[in-house]
């Protein structure tokens, strides 16, 4: 995302800077006082200073010694730029949804910026709008249009490069198709003229005439079926190739890169671009160099065989052209309607089936039946409509089309009857004009199927030309964990414009149980999440047993840490393999002594199929606290040396609780442990409690002294009691 | 654990929370602050700034204002039942503040609309100036709030209203056809 855009002359004589003034970011904004659009208006941040350009007029300039606490208010499809100048909240611009987020980080420039550090802020999101055409980028770094073309061609002969034999072998069977498919008027001209017109070649021509076109014919059809076949082979391994090569690269990616982008759109990319690409290789490419070579040939044997047709039939083309396009223009817009409202139909549908239960209870079936049936005509009206244009128009483009052949006949004839062209050469060119106008739809179609596979491929090499993020440092630290965790300045947030965690502090000493308490959404799990390595820390530090948590190896890392999260995740698959899943190589009897100690193995007893039972999507249902313990048992098998329990026991009975507890004080002993609980009985044995509010810790310190300072803490315990009591 | 627990404040905190208590110009004071923003006295407590949010943001702009604190989690000072029972002054101020919360640009006229790869490229004028957005066709960027009101989501989460479809002309709305 750009943070520093070219300022236009206007704006940028505004500007004088001091001895040593740099300037840092200059961004657009675009709402004026007024609440209207503003153009040409830009917020610029040296050094020194703040300058607020007005339609190339300097507004405001502040001085950055004056200001405090930068912050980018996010409103509704707007923004606002708020500090505090002289001691007085005040907002500096507006700015419409466009620049939201790229305020966030010039926010946070600015405040590294008064803090007298000189770091410059540099965002790694990618811009949605191409600055230069002015086009949507299909979620990439790089827009497809104005990656020169060449650059699309090299990438799509990169990805191709290790099919080479099978692209050759395809492009000698198109180029086949395409030869024979042209050889077969000319035969066909040969037996008319010479055979039938003229009558001297007499049967046994004639037949040799028909076994070369009948030849000709199947061969055509042989070579297609092949063409075909190869083509789907191909597109066929290259998806999977591919698709293979993505997924390891999206489970190498970091966490954060998986969120940026919405969920499914990482699915897309490896079920559906693929696919793109294997749809391409089946129906577009399988012809492309066919129809091309047909294409031309086509027309140079027109121009040979007569000029004067040639460019009679040549008048109809850009005809022909346009009513083709305007044609798929209109079935286009014509049946994304019908979709449409089949879709609202559906949804409809999905709505009313899924909440029965309170249709139902509040008797309002009467008024549902209504709603949908009005959708149903809807869509039923519009089918009609559109079935009917399509049987009446269709055949009307059509005959428009092969308009061009009658006057090809009617020329061609009087040729023929003045004796300038024979019959035979007659059929052959309608015959090629014809070909010519088959094909032209296909044509038509080229650069939308090119532009698609153009979209697919950048997605595909977006993901494949990223960084990886758990990208070991050269050299990293082989760390045997001790547990020691410090927090420093520590900043983070999954959007840029919304920290979760600001400038925390914290240091944990080695074998501590810490209990996290907070309300909900404050950042109690994004500071486990930045301990397990799933995210990095924007600023700041994250220190382990003294070291940058980046520098040190990070499957080593992640092989010392247990887990049991708040949504208990199953693999589908066996109990054993899912107990399993942190140490593939634990022997039976250490599962099942984990699986004791995390009170898991009287259940798994009355299951039917004991530890082999088959459990996840499909599988044998458990209840969630059923799967608590599993989860617990894995982590156990793993003997980490952190721990971490984010609402493990939530959802458990008391009794199974006590049971666990008891089974968790044997395993945190010696070990740092992290835990959340909403149920703060359960974090009693903690050595130290934190609490987490407005993005930093509030509160630190053991029960006693929490509820002796009266704080936060105190008024959740007060809170908990008088709801049991 | 000296102390003891107190039932009534927490009562107390409870019925604050559920209460719905309304502002009229008799029992709140607006004023403008230095920065820009807006400052309220009422029931003898004063807040340096207020937040101030539209319950029915697109049926009723000018009716059920809710005025916040501005924190993180931010609470109900009270409601404003409608616009016209505060000062002109006061309306003034706090349509300002609604302005500075809320863009929503609502399209008076569609010039072109041009779609090309998956991505629809509108050229309109709205109640606040002439602009281009992009919107994703394939996603939910039209939404229809009722059968005449239609809300737009552009790729920067921009917002656009039309409040009523029939309005526009036959040549704007078949443009519009696509997306409905």
């Amino acid at each position: 995302m750009i943070l520093q855009f070219d300022l236009p002359e206007s704006a940028a004589s505004c500007i004088q800077l001091e001895q040593g003034e740099r300037i840092y970011y200059t961004v657009p904004f675009d709402v004026a006082e007024n609440s209207k659009w503003l153009p040409d208006s830009y917020l610029a941040v040296s050094t020194k200073h703040l300058w607020v350009i007005q339609k190339g007029e300097l507004r405001e300039k502040l001085r950055l010694s004056e200001c405090r606490n930068a912050r980018a208010e996010a409103n509704i499809g707007c923004g606002l730029l708020v500090l505090e100048h002289n001691g007085v909240q005040r907002y500096i611009v507006q700015y419409s949804a466009k620049h939201l987020s790229r305020y966030a980080y010039v926010a946070r420039g600015i405040n590294i910026l008064i803090s007298g550090r000189e770091e410059e802020v540099i965002s790694n999101e990618y811009e949605k709008i191409c600055p230069d055409c002015g086009r949507a980028i299909p979620g990439t770094r790089y827009c497809p249009h104005c990656s020169k073309e060449g650059g699309f061609w090299r990438s799509f002969l990169k990805m191709s490069a290790p099919y080479k034999k099978n692209f050759v072998g395809i492009i000698i069977l198109m180029i086949l198709a395409a030869v024979v498919t042209l050889l077969n008027p000319e035969v066909q001209k040969h037996l008319v003229d010479d055979v039938l017109t003229n009558g001297s070649g007499g049967m046994g021509v004639a037949f040799t005439c028909l076994g070369i076109m009948f030849f000709l014919s199947v061969g055509i059809v042989v070579i297609n079926i092949l063409k075909s076949y190869y083509c789907t082979v191909l597109g066929a391994k290259i998806a999977k190739d591919l698709r293979e090569k993505l997924f390891a690269k999206i489970q190498i990616l970091s966490l954060s890169f998986i969120n940026d982008r919405r969920p499914g759109e990482l699915m897309n990319r490896i079920v559906f671009d693929t696919g793109k690409i294997r749809d391409f290789m089946e129906r577009t490419f399988c012809n492309m160099f066919t129809v091309c070579f047909i294409f031309a040939c086509d027309i140079i044997f027109m121009l040979a065989l007569s000029v004067k047709l040639s460019l009679l039939s040549f008048i109809f083309i850009p005809f022909a052209v346009v009513i083709t396009y305007l044609f798929r223009k209109n079935i286009h817009r014509r049946f994304h309607l019908q979709w449409k409202k089949s879709d609202d139909v559906n949804s409809n549908l999905q709505d009313v089936i899924s909440g029965m239960r309170v249709v139902k209870s509040y008797g309002k079936e009467e008024a549902e039946k209504v709603k949908f049936n009005h959708l149903a005509e809807e869509f039923c009206h519009v089918q009609t409509r559109n079935e009917v244009f399509w049987a009446v128009f269709n055949p009307g483009v059509s005959f428009l089309m092969g308009a061009g052949v009658f006057l090809v006949v009617y020329f061609g004839g009087v040729d023929v009857l003045r004796g300038e062209m024979t019959t035979g050469e007659l059929l052959q060119f309608i015959t090629y004009t014809q070909l010519l106008y088959q094909y032209l739809n296909w044509m038509t179609s080229m650069p939308r199927d090119l532009m698609n596979l153009i979209s697919s491929i950048e997605r595909i090499n977006d993901v494949m030309a990223q960084e990886p993020f758990i990208e070991d440092v050269e050299d990293p630290v082989e760390l045997e964990v001790k547990g020691e965790i410090e927090f420093r300045h520590a900043t983070f947030g999954y959007k840029s414009y919304q920290p979760v965690l600001e400038d925390l502090n914290l240091k944990i000493h080695k074998g501590e149980m810490i209990g996290i308490v907070g309300a909900s959404g404050t950042g109690k799990s994004t500071l486990i999440n930045l301990i397990m390595r799933l995210y990095e820390v924007d600023d700041g530090n994250l220190l382990v047993d003294g070291h940058d948590i980046k520098e040190i190896k990070s499957d080593r890392f992640h092989s010392q840490i247990g887990v049991v999260l708040q949504e208990t995740f199953l693999f589908s698959g066996t109990i054993l393999n899912n107990i399993r899943f942190s140490r593939p190589d634990a022997s039976y009897e250490e599962v099942v002594r984990a699986a004791k100690l995390a009170n898991a193995h009287d259940f798994i007893c009355k299951t039917p199929d004991g530890y082999n039972t088959y459990v996840g999507e499909k599988g044998y249902s458990l209840s969630g606290g059923e799967r608590q313990r599993i989860a617990i048992a894995r982590a156990i098998l793993n003997e980490p040396r952190l721990l971490i329990l984010d609402e493990a026991t939530a959802s458990l009975d008391t009794e199974s609780e006590f049971m666990i507890q008891k089974a968790l004080e044997r395993l945190t002993e010696g070990r740092t442990t992290f835990a959340i609980a909403h149920r703060l009985s359960t974090l009693q044995n903690a050595d130290r409690l934190i609490v987490i509010d407005g993005h930093q810790v509030a509160e630190v310190g053991s029960h006693e002294e929490l509820i002796k300072k009266g704080g936060i803490y105190y008024r959740l315990v007060k809170a908990q009691l008088e709801m049991q009591g | 654990m000296a102390e003891e627990f107190k039932i009534e404040q927490m009562e107390k905190e409870v019925e604050e929370m559920t209460a719905l208590r309304y502002l009229t110009k008799e029992n709140a004071v607006f004023q403008r602050t230095e920065g820009g923003f807006v400052s309220l006295e009422y029931d003898g407590k004063k807040w340096d700034r207020v937040q101030v949010i539209r319950l029915f943001p697109f049926t009723e702009p000018d009716q059920f204002i809710s005025i916040r604190t501005v924190e993180e989690r931010s609470k109900e000072i009270g409601v404003i039942a409608d616009m016209k029972q505060v000062s002109k002054d006061t309306r003034k101020m706090l349509e300002q503040q609604l302005n500075l919360h809320y863009f929503t640009p609502v399209i008076q006229k569609i010039m072109d609309i041009k779609d090309e790869y998956g991505y629809a490229y509108f050229h309109v004028m709205t109640d606040r100036g002439e602009c281009r957005f992009t919107i994703n066709m394939g996603g939910n960027a039209v939404v229809r709030l009722t059968d005449s009101r239609l809300l737009i989501t552009d790729l920067d989460e921009n917002r656009f209203e039309i409040p009523d479809v029939f309005r526009l002309t036959q040549k704007e709305q078949r443009k519009l056809d696509l997306f409905l």
